[in-house]
């Protein structure tokens, strides 16, 4: 019997992997049932964040926001699908750094290091729970603000903003593995991009409009995925958005998230590269 | 004890029933920075064999075990295993090969049951979840860790994480187990465990390379030796080979000298022994244990029989330090 290493096909390898995602799913739930007070805290952070806004609102003057088919709407309306789409900002910025940094902390890096499979699927491994359950979050966090405050959403507007986010996510995907890059690389390092991302959802209209950002930083705010992707959202889901609508926003988020994607990736490799030749993956 | 389930899960590399290098590791270089980690380590494990990694701390063992493992890139030489270097396929297939036990006692996601561990480290080893669950199950029984499978890992004493360790080393049913100080803070019935299991492996053709500080566990468990220190290796032969290196020459004696008080007796063994060796008393021992260092050509038979013909019964004599800490030392320390 001739003893050779095992060979895996690129294609085989990739279905490998991706059948792996379903394990990566149960771990994460698991762990996380067992935390779980802090799904209930972050349930009633969402409840005391839907009360904020509508106190805040009542401060706000529906005539100081942009109107979305030629209808006046309230700041609660203007700011609640922009927070949809932030806390996926904030899933897609934050989840992979602190998955990998639990990972160094906990000892398991190695463990997976060793595990056969490629670097991509423990990024996508580890925002397999976030991709669902991200989701369902802003699903109920939207039902719950119509149902307390009786904000009405256009349902068909779900699916085109559902269209957009898929489109957008690995805009937001690409910075994440850009700062666990960061992390594997300067182990603290993630504060950069960090910033990068409240520059970005500072400048994105998502609490404000950006008319009332100074000129040079509303050209920026135009040129934001982040911007791009909350109108057209608004536009989705507060009045009506036709496919071309659609098809204009995707058009232009799609090259900044092919950039981003591929810089993450790119970076990542270059750290797990870098942290085998120095042999620094566990410190932390 | 380990039970076989190739049969029934089919994931380990392919098989031969003849002895054959497995690992061949030749001329290894790493450093970091100025300091060299490792200077030209070679050496070989065959199939069926559990090859010792000796050496003290800083020696360099667990720099080998990560370039083997392939979580450390090296600066020089060459890793085969079963015949192909590991620069030749691609890391995720290389790891397919092997299982590793580190040394850190830190490596399993403590909320998660041992069950659920080890479910998910044979799916992300490519088991489907069928298999894993099996191959779990049987792993945690082949442990002794079976009943206590559902518990979180958290709860888990120390040697019980070790030994899931093994466990987890073990889902793949490797041919190749790469074990990193598998026991070093282990009770001596978990150290022992963890042994009978590693052995039964290697009876069933595996190849083990097993890195430790510890000198009395190789003795009748290791097949082969190699002895690294300062990142050279001073050593590679068997466990009694490594213990002919040196000749033993200090000895614990227990002394029976009757009624005569603790001076006397030392007085005694002293003009016995001559200029055999020096004998002196050890500390608070009342005349009764003392240390012999044997001189030049002389030996352990013939200073037990003069002490016997002074009237002093020797009531048990044995190595002060054993042959393999003697060999051990006179390896390292001569490069100290």
């Amino acid at each position: 019997m001739s003893v050779t290493l095992p060979s895996t096909g690129r294609w085989d390898a990739f279905r490998e992997d991706f059948a792996k995602a379903p394990a990566f799913l149960r771990r994460d739930l698991i762990s996380l049932f067992s935390y779980r007070i802090a799904y209930l805290t972050d349930w009633i952070n969402i409840v005391v964040q839907v009360f904020l806004f509508y106190f805040v609102s009542m401060l706000v003057p529906p005539d100081r926001l942009p109107t979305y088919g030629g209808e006046q709407v309230s700041y609660l309306e203007y700011v609640a699908v922009a927070l949809t789409l932030t806390s996926f900002v904030q899933a897609g910025l934050g989840r992979l750094i602190a998955a990998i940094r639990n990972e160094q902390l906990m000892g398991t890096l190695e463990s997976l290091m060793v595990a056969p499979m490629s670097p991509e699927m423990l990024q996508f491994g580890s925002m397999v729970y976030d991709l669902i359950y991200v989701p369902l979050r802003t699903a109920i966090f939207l039902i719950l603000v119509s149902v307390l405050f009786g904000v009405q959403f256009n349902v068909a507007g779900l699916v085109p903003t559902s269209v957009i986010f898929v489109f957008f996510m690995p805009f937001m995907w690409g910075l994440g593995i850009l700062s666990a890059a960061a992390v594997l690389t300067f182990k603290r390092g993630a504060g950069v991009v960090g910033i990068v991302g409240t520059v970005l959802t500072f400048t994105s209209g998502a609490y404000f409009p950006i008319s009332y950002l100074p000129p040079w930083l509303q050209w920026v705010a135009e040129w934001n995925p982040i911007t791009v992707a909350v109108e057209a959202s608004r536009q989705a889901l507060l009045a009506t958005i036709t496919w071309a609508e659609v098809g204009e926003a995707v058009a232009l988020i799609v090259p900044f998230s092919i950039a981003s994607l591929a810089a993450g990736v790119a970076a990542f490799r270059l750290a797990m590269r870098r942290e085998r030749r120095r042999g620094t993956m566990s410190l932390y | 004890m380990a039970v076989d389930h190739r049969d029934d899960v089919g994931v380990g590399v392919g098989r031969r029933s003849e002895p054959f290098p497995v690992v061949e590791v030749t001329d290894v270089a790493r450093r970091f920075g100025e300091a060299e980690a490792l200077r030209s380590v070679s050496l070989s494990v065959n199939a069926g064999e559990i090859h010792a990694l000796l050496g003290p701390n800083g020696a360099g063992k667990t720099t080998l075990m990560r370039i083997l493992t392939g979580l450390l890139e090296r600066h020089g030489g060459e890793v085969k295993v079963f015949g192909t270097s590991m620069d030749d396929v691609p890391l995720r297939d290389y790891r397919r090969a092997f299982g590793f036990i580190p040394s850190g006692d830190r490596s399993f996601y403590l909320r998660l049951s041992g069950i659920e561990n080890l479910l998910f480290f044979g799916r992300l080893s490519g088991m489907d979840k069928v298999r894993a669950r099996a191959r779990a199950a049987a792993c945690l029984e082949d442990v002794g860790l079976g009943d206590v499978g559902k518990k979180m890992v958290g709860l888990y004493s120390h040697g019980m994480q070790k030994r899931l360790a093994v466990a987890r080393a073990l889902l793949m049913d490797p041919s190749l187990l790469y074990i990193d100080e598998a026991t070093h803070d282990l009770d001596p019935s978990g150290a022992h465990r963890v042994r009978q299991l590693v052995r039964a492996r290697a009876q069933q053709g595996a190849a083990v390379l097993w890195a430790t500080q510890r000198l009395d566990e190789i003795r009748g468990f290791a097949d082969r030796v190699t002895l690294l220190h300062q990142g050279l290796v001073r050593f590679v032969g068997t466990v009694d080979e490594l213990m002919a290196m040196v000749t033993i020459d200090r000895y614990a004696l227990d002394l029976d000298g009757g009624p005569r008080s603790a001076a006397d007796v030392t007085e005694l063994a002293r003009s016995a022994i001559g200029e055999m060796g020096s004998i002196a008393p050890k500390a608070g021992s009342e005349g009764r244990h003392y240390e012999l260092a044997l001189g030049a050509g002389a030996s352990i038979g013939r200073v037990v029989w003069a002490l016997e013909q002074a009237g002093v019964q020797v009531r048990s004599c044995r190595e002060e330090r054993s042959g393999i800490e003697s060999a051990f030392l006179h390896l390292t320390e001569a490069t100290e």
